[in-house]
């Protein structure tokens, strides 16, 4: 079932244009949004919360407009990024202690849980947490609130090979509880290891969204890695 | 309305925008602009959306589930409660200088403004002119206040200027009135300042949660 239905998304900046940006994101699947450096990654996410205003398209989650609704779709949305700091000297507590009275769904024990689970300490001040880290407390946050779908800008960009494991790990745990998990990355062995759904943007178009499964039948030349295949589109899209 | 003003509070407000509120006792200065002390408080303001742009809690706030137009009235909403606080002081001072100490001779013989109901009307417009023209400001970009607080600062300094200047013109001495003298012009006064401020952070506020849908974060 597609939780989020984003639909010919249009925004034009001087040197950059987003075109027609259509796909689905769905219940209980990790999609990997994948695409090289300037592709449209960040536009794409920034516009499908409202962060950025596309010229143009529609945006739908859980069947309701985000435009119409917003405030009761963010309740529902976890988004983490791994390039941005929040109140880095604040420590989690008190970031935690602020947020929980915008969410009537935060669950005090599933935030033990996560707490637990991600080895985080909460008297740590933001800045004082790695990179993989502060994914991690922006997922704790995120998961605490019950968000149904996880909105992720390059979660495992600059995390050591170790972490980044160790975070694609905890996606396929949350797909298996039914979280829609929408990450975006360069990595393409993070794709390999954990999406179920392929969205491949270039240029500011998407060149494909469906299962990876069907992604590799359709696009990948036998004995061909996801890897080169994707080096081998984005040669022919430069080359074009 | 309070998880907005107490998320202010906690995360993007500067310790400075709390420790400048007694600035508002500058009122009972004699021989200096009393009107300073309104500056010194929308200066202490000033730290706290410095803050708020370093540690990213516009992008924050926007992603909590809000809408865009909240984000911008928990900043309108912080600005006046602690503007509020200020001109509680103000007036306080304001109605002892007026009453107890009507007749004390160092304020008589103060050779600049008077702090009463015409000062603290002035009060509400220059905090009036701060939320229209530097929080205004901000939110056309939502990251850009040097330009805003510059603009802010030239307006209210020439309305501090105006102010004191004014009551040495022939026929408006009144404007200096001690005590409970012309007390009814004192408050019609005071009441205009009060309209001024709620006008001009009305509409500010409306244009900021305007621009601020507008604008990419």
């Amino acid at each position: 079932m597609s939780i989020a239905e984003i639909r010919n998304l249009n925004k034009a900046y001087p040197s950059f244009r987003l075109q027609d940006v259509s796909f689905d994101i769905r219940e209980g699947r990790i999609t990997g949004f994948i695409g090289r450096n300037g592709a449209g990654k960040t536009t794409t996410i920034k516009s499908i919360l409202n962060l950025v205003h596309p010229d143009n398209g529609e945006i739908v989650y859980f069947g309701k407009k985000l435009a119409d609704n917003e405030s009761e779709i963010k309740k529902l949305i976890g988004y983490s990024t791994g390039s941005v700091n929040w109140y880095p000297r604040k420590k989690i507590k008190e970031i935690v202690s602020t947020v929980r009275d915008f969410y009537d769904t935060w669950d005090e024990e599933a935030y033990r849980r996560y707490l637990s689970l991600f080895n985080l300490d909460e008297n740590k001040a933001a800045r004082e947490l790695s990179e993989g880290m502060k994914v991690k407390c922006n997922l704790l946050i995120a998961l605490s609130h019950k968000a149904r779908i996880l909105i992720l800008d390059e979660p495992t960009s600059g995390l050591d090979p170790f972490s980044r494991d160790e975070l694609t790990e905890i996606f396929i745990k949350l797909k298996e509880e039914g979280v829609a998990v929408f990450f975006s990355t360069h990595i393409i062995s993070d794709i390999e290891k954990c999406a179920d759904d392929i969205v491949y943007i270039s240029g500011g178009r998407i060149v494909a969204a469906l299962p990876k499964k069907e992604f590799e039948t359709r696009y990948s030349l036998p004995g061909e890695s996801l890897e080169e295949t994707f080096l081998r589109m984005e040669r022919g899209e430069r080359n074009a | 309305m309070l998880k907005l003003l107490r998320k202010e509070f906690r995360l993007s407000a500067s310790i400075l925008s709390f420790l400048f509120i007694p600035f508002g006792l500058m009122f009972f200065l004699p021989g200096y602009p009393v009107l300073c002390g309104v500056f010194f408080v929308t200066l202490g303001l000033f730290q706290s959306f410095q803050n708020a742009r370093e540690t990213n809690d516009i992008l924050f706030s926007a992603l909590l589930p809000l809408a865009k137009r909240d984000v911008v009235k928990g900043k309108y909403l912080f600005v006046c409660f602690i503007e509020i606080c200020a001109l509680i002081l103000m007036g306080a001072a304001a109605a002892v200088r007026m009453t107890v100490l009507a007749d004390s001779e160092v304020y008589r013989s103060n050779a600049l403004m008077n702090a009463n109901f015409f000062a603290l009307g002035l009060a509400f417009v220059i905090f009036g002119l701060f939320n229209s023209v530097f929080v205004g400001g901000f939110f056309k970009t939502a990251y850009k206040f040097a330009g805003p607080f510059l603009t802010y600062i030239i307006s209210a300094f020439v309305t501090l200027g105006a102010g004191e200047a004014l009551h040495c013109f022939p026929g408006l001495e009144f404007l200096n009135a001690f005590g409970t003298d012309n007390i009814g012009i004192q408050l019609a006064l005071l009441a205009a300042g009060f309209l001024i401020y709620l006008l001009l952070t009305y509409i500010s506020f409306k244009k900021s949660c305007r621009y601020f849908e507008r604008i990419d974060l």
